[in-house]
């Protein structure tokens, strides 16, 4: 058992990081030319930018270095039927089942809320979503400049 | 040996010094004790003097003038540093009469223990100097460490409670109105705030289409039909949010501001949103070009808000003023 805590590095990457990310994935989508309007409605293009900016932002937040991020290319990946690749797996079952037996009713919509939340362990999960919450601020910060830059006409 | 015993102490405490004698006899001292100055009864007290910044202090406190039995004070000073031989030999020499001791609370040196027993045995006066005389100012400190100590889920759960505290007042930094003392409060905050930065991702990809219609009409529900609706459908989450806004806005104002606040929304008078618009340059942000169609908007903040058409009432997120309006 850890006597100490270790230090909780929360740290997000630039904000570039996040532009260079979401950017890529929206040239992806339109290079795949997926915003064929006759077949398309709004809502599925919304759909799909809006799956591109969460995995943008999950690949640029840390790829597979954080549960949150892992958890949402998992999804996104089954939505597409691919095979996500880990790198590295910590193995602390054992520890995170007695523990979650014991309060994973404590903070049930925090979990339901962050991707990959159900199988945390509290402080664990607390951790995550810090991280979470910076991510997506910077997420929405790259989008919001995006939107403004392109509709100054 | 026995002339640096009976040197007069340093102590800040006691103002009394004792004259000291050649020779450490026993008789000899004691008339010598009880010749000098009667010593005050309340100086019975257990107040810690200052330690000397070399030496430790110890004292003894006059307890009872009368009885010839009880040697009071006995200041001692350090100024050699074989202290504890001293005090041994002080002991020894005064354990042959049986005297009663009566240590106060050794505070800087902590070498003498106050004891309420009238006799004192000359084994257990030196065993008790060392280590007792720490025991009465900790005890409560020890005790309770023991106390958890011999509970290894105690100490598990002390330890998973602070680390969950930590990063609760980590992630109260991040969250804005993050000042929430209770624990419930606070995780509630957290949550609205995930939900809120979420709903903003959606609206932005939503913009993000180049399209102020589609935008407009995900998020604004017109009976009249008087924008051009390129989605084709009719039913979105927005448009039941709104019918379920406008029900409750029939019974009562205050759950329906409740139910918007809820979901990270809120009104405003479109005078206000017509505002925000023109103020700002017009067309920057399609969102709030959209909200030029949007029907009647009401919001919380103002007392005075006139209900001006229920039917057409448009939601927007503005939770966080920079989404909607220009930072």
């Amino acid at each position: 058992m850890a006597s100490a805590d270790k230090p909780i590095n929360t740290d997000v990457p630039e904000k570039d990081v996040f532009a260079l990310h979401f950017l890529q994935s929206l040239s992806n989508l339109r290079r795949q030319n997926a915003f064929n309007s006759p077949d398309d409605t709004t809502n599925n293009r919304v759909k799909k930018i809006k799956k591109a900016a969460y995995v943008s932002m999950a690949r640029a937040a840390g790829g597979t270095n954080r549960l949150w991020s892992r958890a949402l290319l998992r999804r996104a990946a089954k939505e597409n039927n691919k095979v996500v690749i880990f790198s590295r797996r910590k193995k602390r079952v054992t520890w995170l089942r007695r523990s979650n037996r014991r309060d994973p009713v404590d903070a049930e919509r925090l979990r339901n809320l962050l991707p990959g939340g159900g199988a945390m362990e509290t402080s664990k999960l607390m951790e995550e979503t810090a991280h979470y919450i910076k991510c997506l601020s910077m997420q929405v910060k790259v989008m919001q400049c995006l939107v403004d830059g392109l509709s100054a006409k | 040996m026995n002339s640096s015993l009976l040197t007069p102490s340093s102590s800040s405490s006691s103002p009394h010094h004792l004259q000291s004698p050649a020779t450490f006899d026993h008789d000899d001292f004691l008339q010598n004790f009880f010749s000098s100055a009667p010593w005050p009864s309340s100086v019975l007290e257990d107040d810690a003097p200052p330690p000397t910044s070399d030496t430790a202090v110890a004292s003894f406190h006059h307890h009872d003038v009368d009885s010839r039995n009880q040697i009071t004070m006995i200041p001692l000073s350090h100024h050699n540093p074989n202290d504890a031989v001293d005090v041994n030999a002080l002991y020894s020499g005064f354990s042959a009469g049986s005297l009663p001791f009566h240590f106060p609370q050794g505070s800087g040196g902590g070498v003498m223990k106050q004891s309420h027993t009238p006799t004192q045995s000359q084994a257990t006066a030196s065993t008790t100097t060392g280590g007792t005389a720490t025991t009465p100012q900790t005890k409560p400190k020890v005790r309770a460490r023991r106390g958890q100590a011999t509970d290894p889920h105690s100490i598990a759960e002390r330890l998973r409670r602070e680390r969950i505290a930590e990063r609760m007042k980590s992630l109260q930094e991040l969250v804005p109105n993050g000042n929430k003392t209770d624990k419930a409060s606070m995780l509630d905050e957290i949550i609205d705030y995930v939900k809120f930065l979420q709903l903003q991702v959606k609206v932005l990809s939503m913009s993000r289409l180049g399209g102020a219609a589609s935008v407009s009409s995900q998020i604004s529900e017109d009976a009249c039909g008087s924008q051009e609706n390129t989605s084709g459908e009719n039913q979105t989450a927005a448009k039941m949010t709104e019918h379920q806004v406008a029900k409750l806005m029939e019974e009562d104002m205050g759950s329906a501001m409740q139910y918007l606040q809820g979901k990270g929304l809120c009104l405003m008078p479109i005078s206000l949103a017509t505002t925000i618009s023109t103020a700002t340059c017009p067309s920057r942000n399609p969102l709030v070009s959209a909200v030029k169609e949007a029907g009647v908007l009401l919001s919380p903040n103002t007392a005075t808000t006139p209900v001006v058409d229920v039917k057409g009432a448009s939601v927007i997120t503005v939770k966080d003023a920079s989404s909607v309006s220009k930072p």
